[in-house]
């Protein structure tokens, strides 16, 4: 015998009474009104108060300023340090976004078998992502040593290597790849995580019958995993993605922005006006283009990835 | 029950005026905490510049020794964190009592900049700004008004390794054909003749302020007045002239390898430990290199020879880091008291004398370390040029001098787009 529970049928003539009507505010805003209000202190206020500083010559000390109204951002539009910063910025952000969530993939098909090792693999995989970003920069600024008795240097001469020895951090041209390969060294066993999570929920069945119907494992991958994981690439892209065009730390205890401006990103770049140049008011500039520019590129993949999902 | 708990709307008026009174507390939670400043109660706030802790300490020790009931809270800072820390707490209004300050202008923590914005207490009724020389008046002072404390003069030149100088049995050069001399011999025996960290931002510079005492100032002595005019550019200077030898210095294999990947810290053991024989650094950062030697008297220092004209080979000599009171400070007075201590003659010198700079002025003959002989007739002679920044008109050309000097070394840039972009920074207003 089979129970079926059937909810009581909505009377369509009664409408459903909404407290706010009722001149009161609805429960849920009530639990929500001690995070809003701190979010409100915390973020919105100096959000609002920063952002003004954007159209000032404030100097970030003391009380003189003027309203200069849009200079800011039409100096930023010809500073060409900012400029080679927006580039090293989408660089970074493309080579991370692709490299760290291939590798992550990659990571996670590997660990998501049958292999007696997989849960200390995971471990492995996922270590990095729980030191501090700024231990792991001092990490690798140790193993890019120059010297070539040091460093991943000594480790390419012992394996007689030696030709490929670089200056990995002080050589403009290879500076911020090296950077690169760092976050994505601390990052893919994040990517890693939500791509398993998301292999989880792969069902089984599904692959069993793919299999009877001869499928090979490429084409599993292609016709199964893959659409399925959309979600998990989803939150991956879109992580990585604002991760990228945010990146900070790493920069600044690697590399300061150099050698010489190299590895300056946006964030580096509104770091040094505020506090290196004492232009508060157009590092705000910087700071609010960046913001909006995050936002825009977020809210065009969250809708790409959205509708992929859906197609999926 | 409960539901009829969690369904019992609030008025939003009621809900408003406690998300009002939540902020407002929060505000006033905000606005009373962590304000050192304005907590006239508990130790001095003080923090100062990581160079000089060893003078700091000495002096605040002494001056605890002397008025018992003086608590002092101390900590210090790295050149390149002054930056971020205290003005963060300066722009918040609760900066310390005592804070670190560059001397002249060109920083974003410059006594110049900070006085303008009226963050600096004024020290001019003190005793002892009656003895800062004239040359030094724009280092100490803004529109006549005295507001920081420095105990001294650092030096520019070349510390170097005695014991690799005698391994490759050469002498002290005093004419840029002879440093050169001297760097290949040193090259031929196996040891890196100048170690440079150029990694490290502000060690970049420091040849460059070695050798413009020479190529510029000792030909224009008023090279600063003419900038200032705009009658004068870094592009077609002896500053043109200094890069050119800095770049022959990296092209004839002089310096370690890939410096722009070397760090000071990386440079001060090379010459410590005798694998590089020579490091252009000021005189305050000696005991550093002291700390990396297998014994302090390894190491001696010199004034690095820009030119072949002897009487052309002029000194960089700058005011150290000093001490300024914050103009919102609760506690100026025993600030000020202690500033006043500070600036007594056997303070000065037993200050100056821990962190191997020239004292401000003193009574008698002054204790200097002995490696900074040398430098005393340029000193004296009036051959010493403040540090090239401490002139600059804002915080910008600093750090570009910085940048282009990382891009030359790195083949990224040319010496006449180099000074261009350094002029660029010196046009933009302060």
């Amino acid at each position: 015998m089979t129970a079926v529970i059937t909810p009581p049928a909505a009377n369509p003539r009664t409408p459903v009474k909404r407290a706010g009507r009722r001149g009161g505010i609805a429960p849920p805003w009530l639990f929500a009104a001690p995070a809003l209000v701190v979010y409100a202190l915390v973020m919105l206020y100096p959000s609002i108060v920063g952002a003004g500083s954007a159209f000032t010559d404030w100097s970030g000390v003391g009380e003189q300023r003027s309203f200069v109204g849009l200079d800011n951002f039409q100096q930023l539009v010809k500073d060409d340090q900012a400029l080679g910063a927006l580039r090293n910025t989408l660089l970074l952000t493309l080579a991370i976004v692709v490299v760290q969530n291939g590798l992550g993939l990659l990571l996670a098909l590997g660990v998501h078998t049958t292999i007696k090792s997989r849960m200390v693999l995971r471990v492995i995989f996922f270590a990095p992502v729980v030191v501090s970003p700024v231990m792991v920069s001092f990490l690798w600024k140790y193993v890019y040593n120059p010297a070539p008795d040091a460093g991943l240097n000594a480790v390419l001469n012992a394996v007689g290597l030696g030709s490929l020895r670089q200056d990995w951090l002080g050589n403009p041209s290879l500076a911020i790849w090296s950077v690169a390969f760092t976050v994505i060294w601390q990052c893919a066993g994040y990517s890693m995580v939500i791509f398993l999570a998301g292999l989880e929920g792969v069902p089984k069945e599904l692959h069993e019958s793919a299999m009877v119907d001869g499928a090979g494992t490429v084409a599993r991958f292609r016709h199964i995993t893959w659409p399925l994981l959309a979600p998990a690439v989803t939150i991956n892209v879109m992580l990585s993605t604002v991760g990228g065009l945010t990146l900070f730390t790493q920069i600044i205890a690697m590399t300061n922005g150099g050698p010489g401006y190299a590895t300056d990103t946006l964030s580096t770049v509104l770091y040094k006006q505020a506090f290196v140049y004492g232009k508060f008011g157009y590092s705000t500039a910087v700071a609010l283009v960046l913001a909006i520019f995050v936002a825009a590129v977020s809210f065009i993949q969250i809708a790409y990835l959205r509708a992929r999902e859906t197609s999926a | 029950m409960a539901s009829e708990i969690i369904r019992t709307p609030v008025s939003r008026r009621r809900l408003l005026q406690l998300m009002g009174g939540v902020a407002a507390a929060g505000a006033l939670a905000n606005c009373g905490g962590g304000n050192s400043s304005g907590n006239s109660g508990g130790p001095l706030k003080v923090i100062g510049a990581g160079s000089q802790e060893a003078g700091l300490r000495k002096a605040l020790d002494e001056y605890k020794k002397q008025n018992g009931s003086f608590e002092f809270n101390l900590s210090f800072s790295p050149a390149d964190q002054l930056q971020t820390a205290l003005r963060a707490q300066l722009a918040a209004g609760n900066a310390p009592d005592l804070h670190a300050v560059y001397p002249g202008n060109g920083s974003a923590m410059s006594m110049v900049q900070l006085s303008k914005a009226n963050l600096l207490a004024d020290l001019s009724d003190q005793a002892w700004t009656q003895k800062i020389p004239a040359g030094f008046k724009g280092a100490y002072q803004q529109d006549g008004k005295t507001h920081i404390f420095s105990p001294g003069t650092s030096v520019l030149g070349a510390i170097y390794n005695k014991l690799a100088f005698a391994k490759a049995g050469v002498e002290i050069p005093t004419t840029w054909s002879e440093l050169l001399t001297v760097c290949d011999t040193l090259k031929k025996k196996g040891i890196v003749p100048l170690a440079l960290g150029a990694q490290t931002p502000w060690v970049t510079q420091l040849i460059n302020y070695a050798l413009v005492p020479g190529t510029v100032y000792a030909k224009q002595p008023d090279f600063d007045d003419k900038m200032a005019a705009g009658s004068a550019t870094f592009a077609g200077s002896g500053w043109a002239d200094a890069m050119n030898k800095y770049l022959e210095l990296q092209k004839r294999g002089f310096f370690n390898d890939n410096p722009n990947g070397t760090t000071y810290e990386q440079a001060t053991s090379m010459v410590g430990t005798g694998k590089a024989a020579m490091a252009v650094q000021v005189s305050a950062v000696l005991q550093a290199y002291r700390a990396a030697a297998p014994s302090p008297d390894d190491l001696g220092m010199f004034p690095l020879p820009a030119t072949d004209v002897a009487a052309d080979n002029w000194i960089p000599g700058g005011i150290v880091v000093g001490l300024s009171v914050s103009a919102k400070s609760k506690k100026a007075d025993e600030a000020r008291k202690f500033i006043e201590f500070c600036g007594q003659p056997a303070q000065i010198n037993a200050w100056a004398e821990a962190v191997a700079c020239v004292p401000l002025y003193s009574e008698g003959e002054a204790k200097v370390d002995p490696v900074l002989k040398p430098f005393l007739p340029y000193l004296s002679g009036d051959k010493a040029v403040p540090f090239m920044d401490q002139r600059w008109p804002n915080a910008e050309v600093q750090p570009t001098h910085f940048a282009v000097v990382q891009e030359l070394l790195g083949g990224k840039t040319t010496v006449d787009k180099a000074l261009k972009k350094m002029d660029d920074a010196y046009k933009k207003t302060a």
